[in-house]
């Protein structure tokens, strides 16, 4: 990784805690940068509310030319998170193709909290999830909130 | 006595004006005699027309209006200042000016004769703001001699590279300050980036291969023309080569874009014949892909839209009679200059000898076997058929050479505004194999793939294997009613 590249991770580290989203809280090493822990509080007006989740940002070695790797360490029930035991994001500004360098950290922080407030079921990564999101909303409900029960307490 | 008081009052005022105004320069050979040049920076962009041939040019700096003031004996009391107005070139019409330097006489008038030099060059300044009214006295542009445009268009672009130099900017890439010397303005949509980033940035695309990522790197950019005209939504415009050698990115690199750039479209099209000698490999000479030859001249018309205008019309004309004159099928080699027949590819053989599209059997080993591979290992584009195998992440594909989104599973076309529907619906074969093989075919090895073509030739397998066993159940079957 380049000396800018590492440069900006630390600019931007700095800016997210000045203006961290709420329920955010960043666990950043010094000594290995490229890899970030997000502690987040499921929000309020959600299903995942009183949920704690732990995130990872990873940054590849050609950030910002390449966007950031976003994955849920906390298994969570949400149609944009792989239900595996990578909990993979791949939607919006966090494609490849659709990622911009003048993109920082801190709008895919943002990003991440508004689609637990409202998930975007058009853009899903697992289908039958977005599927009961749409067409049985109760029982995605009971789902995710059992989930949180589960494995985000 | 009272000489030398006045002479103090015409000193003094000069004094006083060039503590306001340091670039006064007061003429060392006599010193009541200084000059001034104001500068033109209209609030609102001036029009100018130029007429010969017609053209219409919005310009922000012109060239300064030079003041020379002589203050006469007996000033301010008595006389009035005597001054003169130019510019170089002559661009304002000399009636306007001499309307300028009455006005100064005037003033002194009107403030009864004493100091007047001050408000005079207030009044000019702001005569210069608002253009000298030049935009309001005609509704049209205001007409201008052609042979100034240069002169005077270099001008405002000089004053504003001047303008941006001394500006400081923050970079969206690297986040940092940076003065404007160190950036670079995009021609197109105005976004700011520091040339370092930038450089990097196309470097690392045009390297990669990765044509498609040369284009502004501003997220909002192309979004706001997007909800102005909803036809050109997803063509983001790419840069063109004369903008990168402006940035600048060396020679060398903007060439390997464009010659990329070119390959792409060559490949990507399939009516393209290509060199049979093997060391070569090159495309037919054709009208359609002109070979670039010096790209410093390859203007800004480098946008997808237009570039496909141009293929189509082109593709209309030459679709009509190809292949039915026996002349269409010479073909010459645009690398090597081999001249070739594109049916059967051996060299040209004359009009009219018959041939026919070569054998298969003639493909050599090396071919063949990478042929093979292809055959056995790959998913096509269903629009350009390029073949594809995924090393990482999810079946949704993107065509790296013509852009297509398509299933890795079935090679169906996907709709690029919601491509995860495929996924999404139960009657799909599809139905929840977004995420199949995230390792890459032939990743991981616990689920081999092989692409669509692989699949299909397994399934085939299987199927002889399983037609093959039910052939020896029943033949054992017949042994043993027989050894019964």
């Amino acid at each position: 990784m380049s000396a800018g590249a590492k440069k900006r991770i630390m600019r931007e580290y700095g800016e997210c805690i000045n203006d961290t989203p709420p329920g955010m809280k960043i666990n950043f090493d010094e000594q290995n940068m490229t890899e970030w822990e997000i502690l987040l509080d499921g929000p309020e007006q959600s299903v995942y509310s009183g949920g704690h989740f732990k995130l990872k940002i990873s940054f590849p070695t050609e950030y910002p030319f390449k966007p950031p790797v976003v994955s849920f360490k906390t298994k969570i029930y949400h149609p944009n998170v792989s239900n595996d035991d990578k909990g993979s994001m791949c939607l919006g500004m966090l494609r490849p193709e659709e990622w911009k360098p003048p993109n920082k950290v801190v709008s895919v922080l943002r990003l991440v909290h508004s689609l637990l407030i409202e998930p975007n079921p058009d853009d899903a990564i697992e289908p039958s999830i977005a599927n009961e999101f749409k067409e049985n909303r109760k029982e995605f409900d009971k789902t995710a909130k059992d989930w949180v029960k589960r494995y985000a307490k | 006595m009272a000489e030398l008081a006045l002479e103090d009052e015409r000193e003094e005022e000069l004094t006083s004006l060039q503590a306001i105004y340091p670039e006064l320069v007061v003429d060392s050979s006599s010193p009541f005699t200084a000059s001034l040049d104001i500068r033109v920076t209209p609030v609102e962009p001036l029009r100018l027309h130029f007429p010969h041939p017609p053209d219409i040019q919005a310009l922000s700096h012109l060239p300064p209006l030079h003041l020379k003031i002589t203050l006469p004996e007996g000033y301010p009391s008595e006389k009035p200042p005597f001054l003169r107005l130019t510019t170089t070139p002559p661009w304002i019409p000399s009636s306007i000016l001499e309307n300028l330097e009455k006005e100064c006489s005037l003033q002194w008038e009107e403030y009864g004769h004493c100091q007047v030099l001050f408000s005079y060059i207030s009044y000019l300044q702001e005569a210069a703001e608002c253009g000298f009214g030049l935009a309001h006295m005609c509704s049209e542009p205001f007409p201008v001699a052609t042979r100034w445009k240069t002169t005077l268009v270099e001008y405002n672009t000089q004053m504003q590279r001047e303008k941006f130099n001394m500006e400081t900017f923050d970079c969206g890439i690297c986040l940092e300050p940076k003065k404007g010397s160190a950036c670079y303005r995009m021609r197109r949509c105005g976004h700011v980036f520091c040339i370092a980033c930038l450089q990097d940035f196309y470097n690392n695309c045009i390297t990669e291969g990765d044509m498609n990522g040369v284009k502004c790197l501003s997220p909002d950019c192309g979004k706001e023309k997007a909800s102005l005209s909803s036809v050109r939504r997803t063509k983001d415009r790419l840069v063109s080569p004369k903008e990168l050698l402006r940035i600048p990115l060396e020679l060398p690199m903007v060439q390997r874009y464009v010659e990329l750039k070119r390959k792409k479209k060559l490949e990507s099209d399939k009516s393209t014949v290509w060199c049979p000698r093997k060391w070569c490999q090159g495309a037919a000479r054709s009208k359609k892909y002109p070979k670039v030859t010096d790209i410093t001249r390859i203007e800004e018309s480098d946008t997808e839209p237009e570039d496909e205008n141009r293929g189509e019309q082109i593709l209309e004309k030459s679709t009509t009679p190809q292949g039915s004159t026996d002349l269409d099928r010479v073909a010459i080699c645009e690398d090597c200059g081999y001249a070739f027949c594109r049916v059967c590819f051996a060299g040209w053989h004359g009009e009219f000898v018959r041939c026919w599209p070569r054998d298969a059997s003639e493909i050599s080993e090396e071919e063949q076997a990478s042929m093979n591979y292809i055959l056995a290992h790959t998913s096509p584009c269903p629009t350009c058929s390029v073949p594809c195998q995924k090393t990482h992440g999810c079946n949704h594909m993107s065509c790296f050479q013509c852009k297509t989104h398509f299933c890795y599973l079935c090679s169906s076309w996907l709709d690029p505004g919601n491509p995860y529907q495929h996924f999404n619906d139960p009657k799909k074969s599809c139905f929840e194999r977004l995420w199949e093989l995230e390792e890459g075919d032939e990743g991981s090895g616990q689920v081999q793939f092989d692409g669509i073509r692989g699949a299909e030739a397994a399934a085939q397998r299987a199927a002889e294997a399983a037609m093959a066993l039910q052939v020896q159940e029943i033949e054992a079957a017949g042994q043993a009613t027989q050894e019964h």
